[in-house]
């Protein structure tokens, strides 16, 4: 029942401050404490292993079903903890940008559904608050309303309602294949069909992938991110995208999570594992082409979530021996969550005192920010993955599960390997970059306003104290969280299999330090020469192409349509000038006197009579070859 | 049965009374009108919760050596539900749209009479039945739809008793050859044309899909229906969006459940052809509705795109197909009068009938331009509205009917639907300093609203609870299956 109730929560808050026009501000920090406490204290149990399930009785074909493991109180735990530091963060951010009872609205209306996807216990469910997630948060994006936003608004619309609607013929898909739809945590499933159920899964990758930022449907992603106020660009690209990664793992467990693939699907972990390193590689590439900030960190989702699917993929395609690929994305997915909100908010901080955004035009400023510059360094070190933080220990997991991978004989991972550690080099590279840009460098003239930043510092420290303390206890969070959920999906051994790993050995940390010293030359030589102001020209951007394409399409779709009106026209004019002849010609006929039947000229002879003479002529014709027939 | 008579006979009472009254008593008027919609409802509903108990209501009568029936099985009064019930919402619209324009006496005595003449259609229990309220139909709505009485609305006028005429001349044949070669015109007792018979069987489908394919809009059949436009929105929202066309529709699904039955059609070679047509149709028909600049031609355009849903379900042959069917033609057709109804309010409030001049409506028109943004989420079958189930279904059914292909048509036209009404909604909303002036405000305007209000609550219920309407639609898949 509670799994129910705990996404209402945020929606009576939300009824709450329509009825209270712009007053309550503060509801969103009130609620989502609120709901931590609840989901802490009733949700926590699942982590002992056992899944709480509870199906609204309703008659007919849907009565929606909740079902909390320990994956969906993990989800609604960073959730709830990061809506408490963006509630932290927003108001004083809302108001200096405007909007602010709008901006609560939408935020609490956002975290219901989000909620409410974690703790759906069925596809149904889940495609529902789904929905309604991307309804809610599409206001996130438009927010500011200019031009550039409903720009980035239609491509988040849109590619949502894509992925809505591709979750939907999978669903259907996956209901014809398994005759029946089948439920979270009881799997995984024995299809009827197994082609069909591959084209379901691959219709679900699609729609979760669009979510995800999955390359090439990633096309949405930076825009939306980019121009949607701060905090909601915090909560986009630190939980909502996960809503993908969270379906992902669903999908997989309906696959089935620690056993090998059966017939149809065994491509699922090759082709996710693939996906993963493109959306890696293009995330990061693009980055670094970056001069806006929060285009550069929203690429850097993009690149980060490319991770999470590698390690789901290779998760997949080990079977048996996959646990380190799944506790590596989960534990991945929750770091990436907490150090890119970070870095949102830092530059958020940054944003609000200067007006400004662009990497190229700040510079200097750890003097004037000197607390901001601090947190944001753990955030840079987080998500570049320097010894001692958070984002270390769940690459160092992903890393091991690719080296396992290596090991066992796959024949991709072997390729794979370099690509992680040129990605890991771009990451730190364009990390440099934004760092050296904004806080280090040389001092530039910006006008400052002064804002009270405790708040917001408050929120960013929270934040850092939960990443420090993951990454000098690398172990414990999957220990405590990422185990019980993996148990939850199916895989027996994930603890055997943690217990034997270090993650403070001499390898991994050197390989780290390398990567971040290879990134910083990186990014000082691409300084230097100026590289990183190069732009790719419109025919290599997978935008370019995909408007090329539909430019082409709809000039198909013109052409298309003005021969159907040429046709239609046509017909017309002849149908109409057939019509006229007939008409002419019947009322020549029938009002003539003198009635002419070829060459036969009946003078005196009405049109009816003519008419009944030859019909009669007809049946006896008829009637005597009948007669002959017969006879012979 | 007393309830059969009372729902039928309620229309044409009423739309006599209207037309004895003196014009000018426009008060005493709306009252009649409104009576006599609302007792025909009220009796609908009685007669329908007797079918659905199991009741047989025949009610028959010989006509110059043809029997003639009245028999509701819960196809028919799935249809007849929906008639009834959104007659009555727009009734309640109409009194705000119409109030103060020309010639209301003839628009409501021929409203109340066509009101009969669908409810005949979805009552009848024999295709000679059908037959005369399909045609009784098409002529009390002609008066309606050259309501304008303007050179435009009369040559809309021609064209659609034309294409229905011509439509309707198809299906007698049809008809006379099914009589022929049956030997019955009932539909009760199975499909009519059960066993044996093979050669001609597709012409005759053929002749039925050319005949109530005009009604309902198919693809080479549809041009009636953007002309026909030029009526007033409660006509267009009603008549032209659910029971004009659905009379046609509904024709089909009783050409395909009831007169070939779904074994024999299994075994036709045009049947086969049949869902692709309205798979066409789909696709053709909302790319069309892209193109529109006028408000009421995209949503007459989306129109004809929408109901080859439900032809398409149909012709699956499948029971998800069917209940597919059944659902979208609920669910759509709650929401397209809603949508229609909002067009309506948006033109009489502003002016403002183009989308290219939508700029600001959202503005000045907030919980007007709200309902349309809900409804356009509906027509792409988003989740928290009722024509998603009716997709969903649609998709399962033609994936378990063997044509995953269509499930693909349903996928691409939802996207198509987007791309075709999202910039509507996002313009309007956009120019946040253009305010339009508003002409109308008032009794008039909340007579307008508040039905409109009501149907997007409606689809929005039967999204989130489609348990709401499932035992109409579970009745209708067990009678045929």
């Amino acid at each position: 029942m509670m799994l129910a109730i705990l996404p209402m929560v945020p929606l009576i808050g939300a009824c709450f401050l329509c009825s209270k026009r712009g007053r309550a501000i503060n509801g969103p920090l009130t609620i989502s404490t609120l709901l931590l406490i609840l989901g802490g204290f009733g949700l926590v149990r699942v982590f002992a292993g056992q899944p709480i399930t509870f199906r609204l009785p309703l008659p007919g074909p849907y009565g929606p079903t909740f079902y909390a493991d320990a994956l969906s109180v993990l989800f609604v735990l960073l959730a709830v903890f990061l809506w408490l530091v963006v509630a932290l963060y927003a108001p004083e951010y809302m108001k200096r940008e405007g909007g602010a009872g709008r901006f609560a609205l939408w935020t609490l209306l956002t975290l219901s559904a989000v909620l409410g996807v974690f703790l759906a216990g069925d596809l149904l469910t889940l495609l529902l608050c789904f929905e309604l997630m991307t309804i809610a948060s599409f206001f996130w994006v438009i927010q500011r309303g200019d031009r550039e936003a409903i720009g980035a608004g239609y491509y988040y619309l849109f590619f949502s309602i894509v992925g809505g609607l591709f979750l939907a013929l999978g669903i259907v898909l996956l209901s014809v294949a398994t005759g029946g739809l089948p439920t979270f945590g009881n799997s995984p499933v024995t299809p009827l069909y197994p082609t069909m159920f591959a084209w379901s899964v691959a219709c679900l990758l699609i729609g979760f992938g669009i979510k995800a930022g999955m390359v090439p449907l990633h096309l949405w992603l930076p825009r939306a991110h980019a121009v949607a106020p701060t905090p909601a660009s915090a909560l986009l690209s630190g939980l909502l995208i996960k809503v993908g990664a969270y379906g992902l793992i669903r999908v997989g467990a309906f696959a089935g999570w620690g056993q090998t693939l059966g017939d149809g699907i065994r491509w699922l972990g090759p082709v996710l594992a693939f996906l993963g390193v493109g959306t890696m590689l293009v995330g990061v590439g693009a980055a670094l082409l970056q001069s806006e900030a929060k285009r550069l960190l929203a690429y850097h989702s993009v690149s980060q979530m490319g991770y999470i699917l590698l390690g789901l993929g290779i998760g997949l395609e080990l079977g048996t021996a996959g646990e380190l690929g799944l506790l590596g994305a989960i534990y991945h997915l929750f770091n990436h969550a907490l150090f890119k909100a970070a870095l949102f908010l830092g530059v958020g901080v940054i944003y609000l005192h200067t007006r400004e955004t662009n990497l190229y035009k700040l510079g200097g400023l750890w003097r004037r920010f000197p607390v901001t510059a601090f947190l944001m360094l753990l955030a840079v070190l987080g998500i570049t993955g320097a010894p001692g933080l958070n984002g270390y220990a769940s690459k160092t997991l992903l890393h091991h599960a690719l080296s396992q991978a290596v090991a066992t004989g796959i024949p991709w991972a072997r390729w794979v390997e370099p690509l992680f550690f040129l990605v890991g080099v771009g990451t730190a590279a364009s990390f440099t970059k934004l760092y050296y840009l904004i806080f280090l460098g040389k001092p530039t003239p910006v006008k400052t306003t002064t804002v009270r930043s405790t708040r917001l510092h408050l929120a960013m420290v929270l934040l850092s104290i939960v990443m420090v303390g993951s990454g000098l206890a690398p172990a414990l969070f999957p220990k405590v969280a990422a185990v019980p959920a993996a148990h939850g999906l199916g895989m027996a051994q994930a603890a055997t299999v943690l217990g034997g790993l270090a993650f403070w050995n001499f390898a991994d940390v050197s390989g780290m330090f390398l990567t971040l010293i290879l990134g910083a030359i990186v990014c000082g030589a691409g300084l230097k020469w100026g590289v990183f102001h190069w732009q790719a020209p419109r025919w290599l951007t997978l935008e370019g192409l995909v408007k090329l394409f539909i430019k082409g399409a709809s000039a198909i779709g013109r052409k298309g349509v003005a021969f159907y009106r040429l046709v239609g026209a046509a017909v017309g004019s002849w149908g109409r000038r057939l019509s006229s002849c007939l008409y002419r010609a019947f009322t020549r006929f029938d009002q003539s006197r003198n009635a002419t039947i070829g060459r036969i000229r009946l003078v005196g002879l009405s049109a009816d009579a003519a008419i009944l003479m030859l019909m009669l002529t007809l049946v006896i014709a008829c009637s005597v070859l009948n007669s002959l027939v017969r006879m012979f | 049965m007393l309830a059969l008579v009372f729902a039928l006979s309620s229309g044409i009472i009423g739309g006599l009374l209207v037309a004895a009254l003196p014009a000018a008593r426009t008060r005493l008027r709306n009252m009649v009108v409104l009576f006599f919609t609302g007792s025909g409802m009220i009796c609908s509903w009685l007669v329908a919760r007797q079918v659905w108990a199991g009741e047989r209501l025949r009610f028959a009568g010989q006509l110059g050596g043809l029997t003639f029936c009245l028999d509701p099985d819960p196809l028919g009064i799935v249809f007849g539900l929906i008639a009834a019930t959104l007659w009555f919402f727009t009734v309640v619209y109409s009194l705000g749209y119409m109030a103060g324009k020309a010639h209301q006496r003839t628009y409501y005595a021929f409203l109340l009479v066509a009101f009969s003449a669908t409810l005949g259609v979805a009552f009848s229990g024999n295709l000679v039945a059908l037959y005369l309220f399909y045609e009784l139909l098409t002529l009390t709505t002609y008066p309606l739809v050259i309501q304008e009485r303007s050179p435009e609305a009369m040559q809309a006028g021609t064209k659609y008793l034309l294409y229905n005429l011509a439509g309707a001349a198809v299906l007698l044949l049809a008809i006379v050859l099914t009589a022929a070669w049956g030997g019955r015109l009932d539909f009760v007792g199975g499909p009519i044309l059960a066993a044996g018979l093979k050669t001609g069987l597709n012409w005759l489908l053929f002749l039925f899909t050319v005949g109530f394919g005009v009604k309902a809009a198919l693809l080479p059949l549809h041009r009636w229906l953007p002309a026909a436009m030029v009526a007033p929105t409660p006509v267009s929202a009603l008549l032209h969006a659910v029971a004009v066309v659905y009379a046609g529709v509904y024709g089909l699904l009783r050409v395909v459940y009831s007169v070939f039955g779904t074994t024999l059609l299994g075994e036709l070679g045009f049947a086969a052809l049949i869902p692709w047509v309205a798979a066409g149709t789909v696709l053709v028909g909302i790319i069309v509705a892209t193109q529109q600049d006028i408000l009421k031609r995209r949503l007459a355009y989306q129109t004809i795109s929408h109901l080859s849903y439900i032809l398409l379900g149909a012709f699956t042959l499948h029971p998800w197909g069917l209940a597919g069917a059944v659902l979208q033609m609920i669910g759509y057709a709650v929401l397209k009068t809603a949508f229609f109804f909002c067009a309506g309010i948006i033109a009489e409030q502003t002016g403002v009938t183009r989308v290219s001049q939508m700029g600001g409506v959202g503005r000045s028109l907030p919980k007007t331009m709200v309902a349309f943004a809900v409804v356009t989420l509906g027509m792409i079958g988003m989740l928290p509205l009722g024509t998603f189930w009716g997709k969903f279904y649609l998709m399962k059914g033609s994936v378990a009917g063997g044509k995953w292909p269509l499930a693909l048509v349903l996928i691409g036209s939802g996207i198509i639907n987007a791309v075709c009404f999202i910039p509507v909604v996002v313009r309007a909303f956009r120019d946040e300093n253009k305010r339009l002036s508003i002409t109308e405000r008032g009794v008039r305007v909340t007579l307008m609203l508040v039905p409109t209000m009501l149907l997007v609550v409606v689809g929005l219920g039967m999204g989130l609870f489609p348990g709401m309407v499932w035992p109409a639609v579970q009745a209708v898949v067990d009678w045929f299956f």
